[in-house]
């Protein structure tokens, strides 16, 4: 008996331990707790007044400092609580913003953009957003003691001053900026930067208000409060690892256009919670990774929406031990034509992402007069074994070789993993005497590998950060600075820099050289394309404007979201 | 006791010192910079002045000073992944959830497992010992990232009892604290039931039930605080295991705890997170070791923590 007594005398403590444990929760997180019962009553009473979009998010914000992005999480955000000169509307179609664009002037010789601010932007606080802050904000981006990486990127060689600002030897109010008055923005470029319209959405062109800043010092950005909006949403909240909430901000000059009440997201890692959260209605929209992609793509609500991001194999002519090999062109052209891409996909992604055989992707630029797609498609570099066998003997010919092992550099995730396996199987099938070694190891170190040039073969993507051919082709000329193939062909340079130069004012035969050079490019195998990425994601049915990703920058634009039940 | 306590202590700024030392040195030889994960757009220009912005290009032993005589001001430095935020700061942030959820666990978990390992041994070779004795080896042997996947997949998305994550209210630290707790509670009772039955048939419990002593009073009094011992040694690293978060189960979760944090700095190089939540860990470490060791005596009054030897 007693026994027993002692029993509920332990169980008894056990509860009131657990009880306290969970109360302290609590207190720490009384505010917590409210705003997850407001979360409920939304999806309880089927949002008539309040229509709050319920995302997910693979990470927390690294930063909502405009100059300080340089990843996809960091600029989503922060073009949904800002707002610069211009912005996108969904699909990739630049808009007006704080400027009004249909106003905006630009000198014949393409050097001097006057851009006519909208006299009725505010800041959240109530303070008009004027062409000072435009100064200030582009001035920050490139002093060098703010370490900003897109601002030297993006800036230097194109606006004025930049790039000796960013060196130190100019002060950064030397910046080809001005203000001539409070609605009347110039900008002076070194050279003509015929695809501007697009490029000043990147986060480092935006507006910052000098005062707050300042006021805030090293705390900006790192909270709702050091945070100081002028775009569709602010921040109300903001839970490292956690989430972070918006809502509509009432001082936004087009405020009547923005249909959402707010937006809350979640940080989700985990894939599979990701999709449970979406199946039992705690989400209105989730991304699809894996083997979930086959699972749900005949749901209705399944969408894959197309990337301006084109990977391909890289193959290092300037490798340490086989730059010999390398450099051969039938060598190459074998290598290139001698995997399925469609495995590639069907392996790494699972999805319906498109096999290709080019480098720019397709539905990016247009022709300028007619329209036309950058992208022609092209059959050079398809997957064809014979073919791929036929280069293989003239190179082993060549070279004198029957036996040749490669290394083939990736990552140690699970895909990185993936991708190297596959194309192991794939050259290694089809190529005889060919030995691919894999080498997996992390990013940090790649990059070290890659530097020193030790390896022969690697997978790599490219996202364009400004809507222009420019942004892919300029990669591959002699010496470029992500040129890391050791690719050189003097045609192709001198191309790539008429683009630049002479032609930057003349749109249709600068369209036509970069698509001559992306020839050459392919014609050459300097690279071997793989495929265009699709993104799969599950919606409700009720969300509209979320169905297409912008091509580059922010990947949608929410302020043109809305909730329609 | 008290010169005791201070030897320990001593012993405990050492082991700390001789840890962030070794982690310091450690991280220098690592390869990469944090710098590096920009997909090639920085130019070395661009590397030289971030090195020298987060004071990188100090030689290695000026910087090892600079962080020691930081630490000493409790200042751990500024993350370099995200952007600007103190250390110290991201670690109170996270160490909450995770130390919420590992105490809850532990707590549930070593009560039940005791309780469980207690009555199999007095019920020994039962069909209730049996049970017992399969609940803890299913407990040991399966991990508890697969215990959570069923909770979700069960309780969550199927029957809708409990939320399938996020860390907001009581309700929904259920789930993540059921799949952490049985590991805990399944050692616990596996050891509690061997110590119980070995004390149980000790020549001092005979005596005890010759002299007429009732049953609860030997159970409580002379058995189980001998039984506990063991226990009690386990506890300890465990304790620290658990409240340092379990990445894999704050993951499957949304627990905006440590654990995924250290991972993630390591992977992006983030030098000051890294030997912050080292720090952490550390500290946590030599701390409930200590406790650990102080508690031995409270329990057992056979072990003398004056005596010296045993430590």
């Amino acid at each position: 008996m007693k026994n027993r007594n002692w029993l509920f005398l332990l169980l008894g403590l056990l509860l009131a331990i657990s009880l306290v444990a969970c109360s302290t929760g609590g207190d720490n997180s009384s505010q917590e707790d409210t705003e997850e019962e407001e979360g409920n009553t939304d999806t309880d009473t089927v949002t008539e007044e309040e229509k709050i979009l319920r995302i997910s998010s693979t990470s927390d914000i690294p930063t909502m400092d405009p100059i300080m992005t340089e990843d996809n999480v960091s600029t989503q955000w922060i073009d949904t609580v800002y707002e610069g000169l211009y912005r996108q509307a969904p699909g990739g179609e630049i808009v007006s913003g704080i400027a009004k664009m249909e106003e905006t002037e630009v000198s014949e010789d393409g050097l001097t953009y006057t851009f006519h601010l909208r006299d009725d932007a505010k800041w959240a606080n109530g303070d008009p957003v004027t062409a000072q802050d435009f100064v200030y904000g582009w001035q920050r981006a490139v002093n060098p003691d703010n370490g900003s990486f897109y601002g030297n990127y993006l800036m230097s060689g194109k606006i004025k001053n930049a790039a000796q600002i960013f060196a130190g030897e100019l002060a950064p109010e030397e910046l080809g900026v001005s203000a001539p008055d409070e609605h009347t923005f110039v900008v002076e470029l070194e050279v003509p930067v015929p695809y501007f319209d697009s490029y000043v959405i990147n986060a480092n062109f935006l507006p910052a208000h000098q005062e707050f800043v300042e006021a805030q010092g090293d705390n900006f950005s790192l909270s709702p409060e050091s945070i100081l909006a002028n775009g569709p949403y602010k921040m109300t909240s903001w839970k490292a690892e956690n989430g972070w909430e918006l809502v509509k901000n009432e001082e936004y000059w087009d405020a009547e256009n923005v249909a959402l009440d707010g937006i809350s997201v979640k940080v989700l890692k985990e894939a599979d919670t990701r999709l449970s959260n979406y199946e039992t209605g705690n989400l209105d929209r989730v991304t699809l990774s894996g083997s979930q992609v086959k699972d749900n793509q005949t749901s209705p609500e399944f969408q894959s929406l197309n990337e301006a991001s084109t990977f391909y194999m890289k193959m290092n002519q300037e490798s340490a031990e086989k730059s010999e090999y390398m450099q051969n062109y039938n060598f190459r052209m074998a290598l290139s034509k001698a995997f399925d891409k469609q495995a590639y996909i069907d392996v790494v992604y699972g999805n319906d992402s498109t096999p290709v055989n080019y480098f720019v992707p397709a539905e990016f630029v247009e022709h300028p007069e007619t329209g036309e797609d950058f992208q022609t498609g092209s059959d050079l570099l398809a997957f064809d074994k014979e073919a791929a066998q036929e280069y293989w003997a003239k190179a082993k010919e060549e070279l004198g070789f029957e036996e040749v092992t490669l290394s083939f550099l990736s990552g140690d995730t699970d895909v990185a993993k993936d991708i190297s396996e596959i194309m192991k199987t794939e050259l290694e099938k089809n190529l005889e005497g060919l030995t691919i070694e894999t080498v997996n190891v992390p990013w940090a170190q790649q990059l070290d590998l890659m530097r020193t040039k030790e390896y022969e073969l690697a997978v790599s993507g490219w996202v364009p950060d400004y809507k222009d051919a420019i942004s892919f082709i300029d990669i591959f000329v002699t010496g470029g600075e992500n040129n890391d193939v050791g690719y050189s062909n003097e045609e192709y340079d001198a191309l790539v820099k008429s683009a630049k130069n002479e032609l930057a004012l003349d749109p249709v035969a600068r369209f036509e050289a970069l698509q001559e050079a992306e020839k050459i490019l392919l014609e050459d195998a300097a690279i071997a394309p793989i495929l265009q990425r699709k993104t799969s994601v599950l919606a409700k049915n009720y969300v509209k404007g979320l169905d297409q990703l912008n091509p580059f920058s922010n990947n949608y634009s929410f302020k043109y979201v809305d909730i329609e039940k | 006791m008290a010169k005791y306590l201070i030897q320990r202590l001593i012993y405990m700024i050492i082991t700390l010192f001789i840890i962030i030392t070794a982690t310091f040195f450690l991280m220098k030889i690592m390869p990469g910079s944090p710098f590096n994960n920009l997909g090639g757009k920085i130019t070395e220009e661009q590397q030289a002045l971030l090195e020298e912005k987060y004071g990188l290009d100090d030689p290695v032993p000026v910087q090892y000073f600079k962080y020691l005589t930081g630490i000493v001001r409790g200042d751990f430095g500024v993350s370099f992944q995200y952007e600007n935020r103190p250390v110290t700061d991201m670690l109170l942030e996270r160490i909450g959830p995770s130390a919420e959820l590992g105490a809850q666990a532990l707590i549930i978990g070593a009560v039940l497992g005791i309780i469980l390992g207690m009555i199999a041994a007095i019920k020994h070779n039962t069909w209730i010992d049996y049970t017992s004795n399969i609940v803890a080896v299913i407990g040991i042997s399966i991990p508890s990232f697969v215990f959570a996947g069923l909770l979700q997949y069960y309780l969550a998305v199927k029957w809708r009892l409990f939320p399938v994550s996020f860390w907001e209210s009581p309700i929904h630290t259920v789930l993540p604290t059921i799949a952490l707790m049985i590991f805990p509670m399944a050692i616990c009772a596996r050891f509690m039931r061997t110590e119980m039955l070995e004390v149980l048939g000790s020549d001092y419990i005979e005596l005890a039930r010759a002299k007429g002593v009732s049953n609860g009073s030997i159970m409580f009094k002379h058995a189980l605080r001998n039984a506990l011992i063991p226990v009690i040694t386990v506890l300890g690293p465990m304790t620290v295991s658990l409240m340092t978060g379990t990445l894999v189960i704050e993951q499957i979760f949304a627990v905006p705890g440590i654990g995924e944090q250290f991972v993630s700095s390591i992977n992006t190089n983030d030098y000051p997170v890294i030997m912050g939540t080292t720090i952490l860990f550390a500290v946590l470490f030599v701390v409930v070791i200590l406790i650990v060791d102080l508690l031995y005596g409270l329990i057992d009054p056979r072990i003398r923590i004056t005596g010296g030897g045993k430590d």
